[in-house]
């Protein structure tokens, strides 16, 4: 008995590693999600007052440390948005001078949903959300929250979809540090749900604690545009180090992923820039790459090369 | 217990492991304790294994492993292998020595928590991870077993409360219990 299960779970193991995401077990995962979905979704709504209960608890504790810090970070923000306000305008008027064909957050209709389901191990970082392919969510679609960019469409079926965190070991964005031009893969480092990472960029970087970092968009010419539009917000430098004639810095995601109720997944209209971006890199082998690839994936290729 | 498996005994461990994986997936995933999240499903096999023996125990572990793997579109047979492995474990414990100390749930939980943590990572860097791993994952894993033996007891009481009427009567325990009750000698020897 012991071996024939042994047998099975490695026979769904490698056939599962093996095939690609349009595979017949993916297959068989996401019709489970069709069908656990409206279930997974009643659960939820009849287990909340259970959870806020708990969480309760642990949100009071870190509420009075927070509230410090928001001050704080508010009176910094002030200062900052006077004068963003003055570059934003500028950068408006050199947009149009040079028509920059760049995608927006305008290119892509949100769609607004409920996370049902969180994954509990330190390995995978994903969350189940109750919209899926009926209201139009695609495989890697961006997924945001009110504070910024959270993960992107993982697998998605009719009624549900599985979003993978930005703190999944599988994700990786093309990310830009503050007001400067430096940009990089920004990467989670397993076993540390709290940090992110960009690796590689050149010494001599200007990394500064407390600066920002947001989404990069397309920063190579066609076929590597990134997933994602350019400006989201991802989290905020707390840290860099210099090894090897490169430099890395740590960042801290700004959204607070243990806690997402309510998220919206830009999904794209099909034939739009970003639908056929999705498309391909969906449609890629799982852990292959090819000479057709997204911005994020290629990164991927240099780093691990 | 090597015989069938009765209806009434099927029925409560398909309830149950159904009930537990998805208030594991909708309520104890989203409650952070020390930073990380109690896992009851690793418990609940190695409890079934415990209670049920080895057959049962690395059924339930497998069936368990795909209902988790399969909700939460994780790499299908993954959990399932490791938790075939902890069921059966836990069921050959109970059929080889059949512990009765109060303290045994206690001591298995932790050490099926840490072989479900441990055997995961250690799959998941078989199967080759991409993104840089940190040593605080050491410190999650420990803090992982920690929680998971914290919530180990409240979880040996709740399978044994449902199985415990439809297990057959076993006559080694059976044994044991009247040698206890009778300071260890038959009744027939008394004065």
């Amino acid at each position: 008995m012991l071996a024939l299960l042994v047998v099975l779970s490695l026979l769904l193991l490698t056939a599962y590693f093996g095939e690609s995401p349009n595979g017949r077990l993916h297959a068989v995962q996401r019709d489970f999600l069709t069908v656990v979905s409206p279930l997974q979704d009643g659960a939820n709504k009849a287990l909340k007052p259970v959870r806020d209960l708990f969480g309760w608890f642990g949100a009071t504790l870190h509420a009075k440390s927070q509230r410090n810090e928001l001050l704080k970070q508010v009176d910094k923000l002030r200062a900052q948005l006077v004068a963003q306000q003055a570059e934003k305008r500028t950068n408006g008027q050199l947009l149009a001078l040079f028509h920059l064909d760049q995608l927006g957050v305008n290119d892509y209709h949100p769609v607004t949903a409920e996370v049902f389901s969180k994954t509990p191990n330190i390995w995978y970082s994903t969350v189940t959300i109750d919209k899926g392919e009926s209201s139009g969510v695609r495989v890697n679609d961006p997924v945001i929250n009110g504070e910024g960019l959270i993960g992107k469409v993982a697998e998605a079926a009719s009624d549900g979809a599985v979003v993978d965190l930005i703190t999944d070991s599988s994700m990786g964005v093309m990310a830009r540090i503050g007001s400067s031009s430096a940009t990089g893969l920004l990467r989670p480092k397993v076993g540390e749900p709290n940090d992110l990472v960009i690796e590689y960029l050149p010494a001599g970087s200007p990394e500064v604690s407390g600066e920002y970092v947001v989404t990069s968009g397309t920063v190579a010419p066609p076929p590597y545009e990134s997933l994602y539009p350019p400006g989201l917000m991802i989290g905020q430098v707390i840290s860099g180090s210099e090894e090897n004639g490169y430099e890395s810095v740590n960042v801290r995601p700004i959204a607070n992923l243990h806690d997402l109720d309510i998220v919206q997944v830009l999904t794209s209209a099909a034939g739009s820039q970003p639908a056929n971006l999705s498309r391909l890199a969906a449609s890629l082998p799982a852990g292959q790459t090819s000479a057709t690839t997204t911005g994020e994936q290629l990164a991927s290729t240099q780093v691990g090369g | 217990m090597s015989g069938p498996v009765s209806g009434s005994l099927a029925l409560r461990l398909g309830g149950l492991a159904l009930v537990v994986v998805f208030f594991q997936i909708g309520v104890v995933s989203e409650v952070p304790v020390f930073g990380v999240n109690a896992d009851l499903t690793p418990l609940l096999v190695a409890f079934v294994g415990l209670l049920c023996g080895s057959t049962v125990g690395a059924a339930i572990g497998f069936a368990v492993g795909l209902l988790v793997d399969l909700a939460l579109v994780q790499t299908l047979g993954l959990t399932s292998l490791i938790f075939t492995l902890i069921g059966y474990w836990c069921g050959r414990l109970r059929e080889l020595r059949d512990p009765q100390a109060a303290l045994t749930p206690l001591v298995v939980g932790a050490v099926a928590a840490t072989v479900s943590l441990v055997g995961y990572s250690l799959m998941e860097f078989m199967l080759g991870v991409e993104a840089p791993v940190s040593f605080e994952l050491l410190r999650l894993i420990v803090l992982g077993v920690l929680v998971d033996t914290i919530v180990a007891l409240p979880m040996w009481a709740l399978t044994r409360r449902t199985l415990e009427s439809a297990l057959p009567d076993d006559p080694r325990r059976r044994r044991s219990r009247r040698a206890y009750t009778t300071g260890g000698l038959s009744p027939l020897s008394k004065p």
